[in-house]
């Protein structure tokens, strides 16, 4: 799949994206622990209730080397990847109110948010790096969404939940590893134990289960 | 508005993930906010990245980093800058709100039935983005690609050999493709287009005006 797509990795990407090492992870999925699901939605619940600080710090302990360690798996240099992932708690806790627990995705919030602000920052550097172009607006503290950004959580996020729960572990791990995290096919066949051939028919049928289970009405 | 052309799963996966050029995230962007299906998908990406942070590797932040998070909690929050144009300036009434967002650059005539007006994307490093009008019934120049050119519609239709494509369908040239749109009688088309690479015309025409057409 990907295979047939050469320049869509070559050139519609905003930077040629970072060889990815192996390692061996990954034996979970966060659906099969909806216990900490509901525990980190609820603390994000009491950070937007009554701005408790200790289940700040649990989400922040929790959280943040996280999203530092993602950031720097795909590509962002230490420093970078600090000061974002310092901000993307900030911003959980001065957006905890916007957080919609029935969505069960209190990583996938968080990780947009992330997502956003490496954007930005990422933005913001081509900007500097245009010394013609000098941008006022922007400074470091500055943790505004692109205005593009505003719309990604979709108004039917229970539904993209059910969708993904009826999505084999499997069939979930390979579109994760594949789109997501973006690891070769080899890799992905290592990994699983299964044969290389084998990766490339999972995929297309998982992503084509999972078109269907997001088109069927609940 | 029945969509029926998308973006490949590959794209979507890359704006969720944040991977997309400026440019091209604005047009797959105006997509999904025109198709719920696609939107879900997005979504459903998302969801999986979520799981893939759930599952990375933590690295220790430094040790003064919850201090420093701590001390900023009760300073105000900057005000956001989503300055909106006003209606006089757009180039299109009917533009979706977030192309309404945008600013532009100056609208100019670039063949025939055919103008454009940059969107101006202080940060997109290799796409450029673009409002295109085109005469109805006009017969594009045939054409082809170095690199890629992302499509979605915003008003009226065209055709080429891939189908018909109307109001918010989505079309993904790259450099295989070397296709000759036709529009649509009824309406003139408006899209907006992201593009990276050169274009390269084909046929006498083609030739003839190429020295003058720059997208
Ligand atoms: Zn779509």
């Amino acid at each position: 799949m990907n295979a047939g797509l050469p320049v869509l990795s070559r050139s519609v990407r905003s930077k040629p994206s970072v060889p990815v090492r192996p390692w061996i992870r990954l034996q979970r999925t966060p659906f099969e622990r909806p216990k900490a699901t509901v525990e980190w939605a609820e603390l994000i619940g009491r950070v937007a209730a009554h701005g408790d600080r200790d289940a700040f710090r649990l989400l922040f302990e929790h959280f943040a080397p996280r999203v530092k360690g993602l950031l720097m798996k795909i590509g962002t240099d230490r420093e970078t990847a600090e000061e974002i992932a310092q901000n993307t708690l900030l911003a959980v806790w001065r957006k905890a109110a916007q957080f919609d627990p029935s969505s069960g995705g209190a990583a996938a919030w968080i990780f947009t948010i992330a997502r956003n602000l490496r954007i930005d920052a990422a933005r913001r550097a081509m900007r500097q790096a245009r010394a013609d172009q000098p941008d006022a607006v922007d400074d470091a503290d500055d943790i505004v969404e692109s205005p593009e950004m505003l719309m990604t959580r979709s108004e039917d996020v229970s539904r993209v939940a059910a969708a993904l729960l009826r999505l084999s572990d499997e069939q979930s791990k390979v579109v994760r590893m594949s789109f997501i995290e973006e690891r070769p096919h080899a890799e992905i066949a290592e990994v699983l134990g299964i044969p290389l051939g084998t990766v490339k028919s999972r995929i297309r049928l998982a992503m084509n289960r999972l078109r269907d289970l997001l088109d069927e009405p609940t | 508005m029945t969509i029926s052309h998308h973006p490949p799963d590959e794209l979507i996966a890359d704006f969720a993930t944040g991977r997309l050029d400026e440019a091209n995230h604005l047009v797959v962007a105006v997509h999904l906010t025109q198709c719920p299906a696609c939107r879900r998908f997005a979504g459903a990406m998302e969801h999986l990245a979520g799981a893939a942070l759930e599952a990375s590797e933590p690295v220790s932040m430094r040790a003064d980093a919850f201090e420093a998070v701590l001390a900023k909690l009760d300073q105000p929050q900057p005000a956001p800058r989503a300055e909106v144009s006003s209606p006089s300036t757009l180039p299109d009434e009917d533009l979706p709100e977030i192309l309404r967002r945008c600013r532009f650059g100056k609208q100019r005539r670039v063949a025939p039935g055919l103008k454009m007006q940059p969107i101006i994307l202080p940060s997109a490093s290799q796409s450029r983005a673009f409002l295109l009008w085109s005469a109805p019934g006009a017969r594009m120049l045939q054409h082809s690609h170095s690199g890629t050119e992302l499509t979605c519609v915003l008003k009226g239709s065209f055709s080429h050999e891939a189908g018909r494509y109307g109001p918010g369908d989505f079309d993904f040239g790259d450099g295989e493709v070397d296709h000759q749109p036709v529009v649509g009688p009824e309406e003139p088309c408006l899209c907006v287009v992201a593009m990276t690479g050169d274009l390269e015309l084909h046929g006498l025409l083609g030739r003839m005006i190429s020295p003058f057409v720059r997208l």
